[in-house]
């Protein structure tokens, strides 16, 4: 059994696969490149696929990660084209490689966010103030039901951005197996405290930070 | 740009990746080297409308030709709807994302009669008038449809430009192509309407005026200029070289059949009168096994299901069946692909085929007895007996099962208190039989679900001259049916008799029915086959306001001289065969299947070769 690590790009149209849709679709996808992927045994075998992150719906993405099996050894370049060939609009593989780092490594992801709508002037500094705050108080789902968290000590921004459509900048968020904050939540505690509509918001990931501080890829 | 205008709102609406495209398999084409486009529209949810066989038939077919493109286009869901209105977004289709108002041709597809006021909503969503008479002389778009339903066209004869009728293989793209000359011409849409109507299979409803008599019965359907007289459905003669599809669009959203289907035969020798699929898709026809084989491969290889459906209408009736199941068993098996078995008469199944379905078939045993006694299924000709019954029973209950679920029609021609009562005396003989089984399943009670729908007359079957019964009368059926269960091991349930009502009504009525129709979807009326949508009252109200009684077309027993709507209408099979069957029915007698004896019910006459040798 060889073990794989594949990273792919979710943009464009692919960016509504819900990450449900995504992992059943991969299974299918497997079945057409014809590689020997690794079945799970037991009453009923499966491939054995799994995603480091779950992406939120609508999200776009340069860094998914998709580990999986194979029960012999193919070229990583083959395993790239292979995958390509069979992928629909929007979703791309970049790479693949034996993984090195453990997945419970990963501790945090970053992403780049365009906010848009008329007055970005106004917007930026909105936000620009909203970040300023002491605490930034937003409601989460986890498992025990709703609960209230501060964002604010996990939040790192970069400079704010803005010309006349949008207004964008990065921001690095926790990420893993223990917690998983979205800048949407961000953005929904700012939209609660504003009084206009922000017409559109795009969001994709760009890295993602193991909990050394290095880069997970 | 649309596209942009659709992305603002996607992210606000349930399951948005049905709104988007870009599925796999999804044919994406440069337009500007396209000639004639089509949108193939679904009137009902994208989850609906991608599970259906014949969509993705027509699809691929229309986008092998290089310069014709077919795109999909479904109902959106409400909450999606109350954005595109509210934000001028036309129904799109989803390849391109190209407003359908653009397109050359508008197609629906008519499974269902509930599906109706779908239609209407997605016409005005796309800004196309949904009356065709307002449609003017541009030459598109043209709005036609197709489907089982409009083998009666005349309710929706008023809101199509063309209407076609039978299997759509060859006859649509002979339309497209007629189309493609006459848009080269710079045609008026009247011309071309004039010069479609000479195709067979292609019924223009507005080349026709139709005459009534005092008593509201048809008087008579006048073709203008030279329209012909009587239009004639298309049939594909040969089925293993018609076109079957190489490759599905593989949804990304879990939809109702999300799997590969491959059709193993049309037709069905079986002549159940009150199935209009039965009659409608003669003559019976069927693929041989190795080619159902090979497309099951194709497809399984192309689109990566894993899971493989056979459709027809009765599968079991393959002249080949044994060895055609045991060789996909074997590749499916092979494969890790599930096979997903309907319901098969297994009464003539080897031994080992047997040990072989029963090692694939997952869900539970169904059966459809439709009636309670051997005498009503005699009138309806629905070959089982009893005997049958209990065999398949006692099979699956050996075989580990403990649950089956009974399929009967209430309301019957015929029907008497006996039939219904009948109905729960079968059920309790199953449940008695269960307790016989030395090796049935330890430790689990036995439970018999009854899904009991109301009869639905339809055209082209020997019941379309019957009357459907009414509310009051179906409902102390039920009620007899329930006092007449003794056990709790056995469960009932029903389909809405309003529905069956408005399906009769729609299934049988005339052109008058258009005003009907558009009005309920005025009233807000859609989605009418999604209970929580049904609005009956709404009904009520438009056929009042229209002054049409639901009653004359559904309650009323038809006379055999009356001029049905459809009567014009050329399905193959003959009014003196339904009548003779009708006849026949009345006297509780069968009528043998096709493959035993041919009882000359008119389709030799119109294909001019045998059904069976
Ligand atoms: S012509 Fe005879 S064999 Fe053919 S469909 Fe009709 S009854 Fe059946």
């Amino acid at each position: 059994m060889i073990k794989v690590r594949t990273v792919f790009r979710k943009t464009g149209r692919a960016k509504y696969i819900s990450h449900l849709d995504l992992n059943r679709f991969m299974l299918r996808a497997f079945r057409r490149t014809g590689l020997p992927i690794w079945y799970t045994e037991g009453y009923n075998p499966h491939p054995y696929i799994a995603f480091a992150l779950a992406l939120s719906l609508g999200y776009e993405s340069d860094c998914e990660i998709m580990d999986f099996n194979l029960n012999s050894e193919v070229d990583f370049d083959e395993i790239v084209s292979k995958l390509n060939a069979v992928m629909p609009e929007g979703i791309e593989f970049i790479s693949a490689f034996a993984p090195v780092n453990k997945i419970t490594a990963i501790a945090r992801s970053e992403f780049s966010v365009k906010m848009f709508c008329d007055d970005t002037q106004k917007l930026m500094k909105d936000f620009s103030d909203f970040l300023q705050r002491d605490s930034i108080i937003v409601e989460k789902k986890t498992k025990k039901g709703m609960s209230e968290i501060d964002l604010k000590p996990s939040v790192e921004t970069s400079e704010l951005v803005c010309d006349d459509s949008c207004v964008s900048f990065n921001v690095i968020l926790p990420a893993g197996t223990q917690t998983n904050y979205n800048p949407s939540l961000l953005i929904d505690a700012f939209k609660n405290v504003i009084n206009y509509p922000i017409d559109m918001v795009k969001i994709c990931r760009n890295s993602i930070i193991s909990d050394n501080g290095e880069k997970f890829l | 740009m649309l596209k942009d205008k659709i992305e603002k709102y996607l992210l606000s609406v349930q399951k948005p990746s049905r709104y988007i495209g870009g599925e796999c398999g999804s044919v994406i084409k440069d337009k500007s080297k396209v000639d004639v486009r089509f949108a193939f529209c679904f009137p009902d949810s994208y989850d609906i409308g991608m599970s259906h066989l014949g969509m993705k038939i027509l699809y691929s077919l229309i986008n092998e030709r290089e310069n014709y493109w077919c795109e999909r286009v479904f109902a959106p869901w409400e909450d999606f709807e109350a954005i595109m209105r509210e934000n001028d977004i036309p129904l799109y289709a989803l390849e391109s994302l190209d407003p359908v108002k653009e397109f050359d041709f508008v197609g629906f597809t008519m499974q269902y009669e509930l599906s109706y006021t779908n239609v209407l909503n997605m016409l005005d969503l796309a800004g196309i008038p949904v009356w065709a008479k307002d449609r003017g002389e541009e030459l598109s778009p043209i709005v036609v449809a197709g489907g089982p339903c409009v083998c009666n066209p005349e309710p929706l004869a008023d809101f199509f430009d063309i209407i076609i009728l039978g299997e759509g293989e060859e006859v649509n793209l002979e339309i497209m192509d007629l189309y493609h000359e006459f848009k080269r011409k710079g045609a008026k849409r009247s011309e071309f309407l004039r010069a479609v109507s000479q195709i067979k299979g292609a019924y223009v409803p507005s080349l026709y005026d139709v005459e009534y008599n005092a008593d509201n019965t048809v008087k008579a359907v006048v073709p203008k200029g030279n329209a012909p007289a009587v239009v004639t459905k298309r049939y594909i003669k040969d089925m293993d070289s018609v076109y079957y599809p190489e490759n599905f669009v593989v949804p990304f959203t879990d939809i109702v059949h999300n799997r590969v289907s491959v059709e193993v035969l049309r037709g069905c020798i079986r002549g159940c009168r009150f199935c209009q699929a039965g009659f409608i898709y003669r003559p019976f026809r069927e693929k041989s096994t190795l080619n159902i084989c090979k497309q099951s491969k194709v497809l399984c290889e192309n689109t990566g299901y894993d899971e493989l459906s056979l459709c027809s209408l009765s599968t079991s009736d393959h002249s080949d069946i044994n060895n055609m199941l045991s060789n996909l068993i074997d590749y499916t098996e092979g494969e890790h692909i599930n096979l997903a078995l309907p319901s098969l008469r297994i009464d003539n199944f080897s031994e080992e085929l047997l040990e072989k379905v029963k090692k694939v078939r997952k869900s539970g045993l169904t059966f459809a007895p439709e009636a309670g006694t051997q005498r009503l299924r005699d009138v309806i000709n629905k070959n089982v007996t009893e005997e049958e019954i209990m065999n398949t029973c006692r099979i699956a209950f050996e075989g580990g099962y403990s649950t089956v679920k009974l399929y009967f029609m209430m309301g019957l021609p015929t029907e008497t208190d006996e039939d219904i009562v009948g109905i729960a005396e079968l059920a309790q003989r199953i449940v008695d039989m269960y307790y016989t089984i030395e090796n049935r399943p330890k430790g689990r009670g036995v439970q018999v679900s009854i899904s009991t729908a109301t009869f639905v007359p339809k055209p082209f079957t020997p019941f379309q001259f019957e009357a459907q019964d009414t509310k009051e009368e179906i409902e102390r059926k039920q009620k007899l049916l329930i006092d007449s269960i003794k056990t709790k091991k056995i469960k009932v349930s029903w389909h809405n008799s309003d529905v069956s009502l408005l399906e009769a009504v729609l299934a049988k009525g005339d052109r008058r029915l258009s005003e009907v129709i558009f009005a309920a979807w005025k009233k807000g009326c859609k989605f009418d086959s999604w209970g929580e949508h049904f609005k009956f009252d709404k009904w009520v109200e438009a056929f009042e306001e229209c002054g049409i009684s639901p009653a004359f077309y559904a309650h009323r027993f038809r006379e055999y001289d009356e001029i049905l709507p459809w009567d014009h209408i050329n399905y193959y099979v003959s009014k003196n065969f339904l009548i003779n069957e009708d006849k026949t029915a009345r006297m509780a007698k069968t009528t043998p299947n096709c493959r035993q004896k041919c009882s000359a019910c008119g389709v030799v006459k119109e294909t001019g070769v045998r059904c069976f040798d």
